[in-house]
């Protein structure tokens, strides 16, 4: 008998009664406060490109006749466009107006780029404008 | 009274008339109620390109800097007075830099072209650019064929 019980009692313990309530769209409330959605700024929106004139700040200058030579053709002397350069409109416009000022101030030549300034890193790769372009 | 910054070459020559001449030049704005800011000198180097000037081919030159704060009306004056010397192979004035700065415009200018604002205006106006002088035939005016060539 006694073993009986606690087998009983171990059932029973084990058997939890949990009072079930069917919920209605009627009376259930959920609070509109937590739940709302939240205001914020698009995460996903892809950082502001720049130019790289613009990124670090430079303002072309015919004195400084060497950052300017970098925009010009090694082979002709003749200035890049700018969907070569991928400089803004801005700064393309300055960077064209100083090289103009160097050449006629004979800082910069006009049909050729000076040879010590031929190994300067290069700042974009003429081959591969970033608009096509017809030549 | 304005900014300039005048560059000047000034021919290969010894060190001391290298001075008198740069004394000479400065003289010549003072004179004019000008002031000298600074003096940059840029160095003796050979030009890009071989310049004739006062009769003589260059191919080396000093180059220097002087930024002036002078009138406007003394530029012209002094500009004539520099063509004058022999020393000086060429001169240019040009307006002291001032700093302009403007966000970069890259990203808008890389949009498709139907979303640029300056090909928008382009086409809004091609709209108003309405050919008025071509007649074009009208169907509901009494004719019940096309009257003209295809
Ligand atoms: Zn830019």
């Amino acid at each position: 008998m006694a073993l009986l019980k606690k087998i009983i009692n171990r059932h029973i313990v084990n058997v939890r009664i949990v009072p079930t309530v069917r919920l209605t769209s009627n009376d259930v409330k959920i609070s509109s406060s937590d739940d709302a959605p939240v205001e914020i700024e698009n995460p996903y929106t892809k950082e502001r490109r720049q130019c790289i004139l613009c990124k670090l700040n430079v303002t072309p200058d015919y004195k400084n006749y060497r950052l300017l030579s970098q925009f010009q053709s090694p082979y002709t002397g003749r200035i890049y466009g700018r969907h070569i350069t991928g400089l803004c409109r801005q700064k393309q416009m300055q960077v064209e107006a100083e090289i103009t000022k160097a050449q006629n101030c004979a800082y910069l030549p006009y049909y050729y780029k000076d040879k010590r300034f031929i190994k300067d890193p290069k700042l974009f790769d003429p081959e591969n404008p970033i608009r096509p372009h017809r030549f | 009274m304005p900014a300039y910054e005048l560059a000047i070459m000034l021919r290969a020559m010894p060190k001391n008339e290298l001075k008198s001449s740069l004394r000479r030049i400065s003289q010549a704005i003072f004179d004019r109620g000008g002031i000298i800011r600074n003096i940059e000198n840029l160095g003796f180097r050979p030009t890009p390109y071989k310049t004739s000037a006062h009769g003589l081919v260059h191919r080396e030159a000093n180059y220097f800097i002087i930024k002036v704060d002078t009138a406007s009306q003394a530029v012209a004056d002094l500009k004539e007075e520099y063509s004058r010397d022999v020393d000086i192979i060429r001169q240019r004035v040009f307006k002291a830099p001032t700093d302009i700065q403007d966000s970069c415009t890259l990203e808008d200018e890389l949009l498709p072209p139907a979303y640029r604002k300056d090909v928008q205006k382009m086409i809004d106006i091609g709209k108003t650019q309405v050919n008025r002088f071509t007649y074009k035939f009208k169907y509901n005016s009494g004719l019940d064929y096309y009257p003209f060539q295809r």
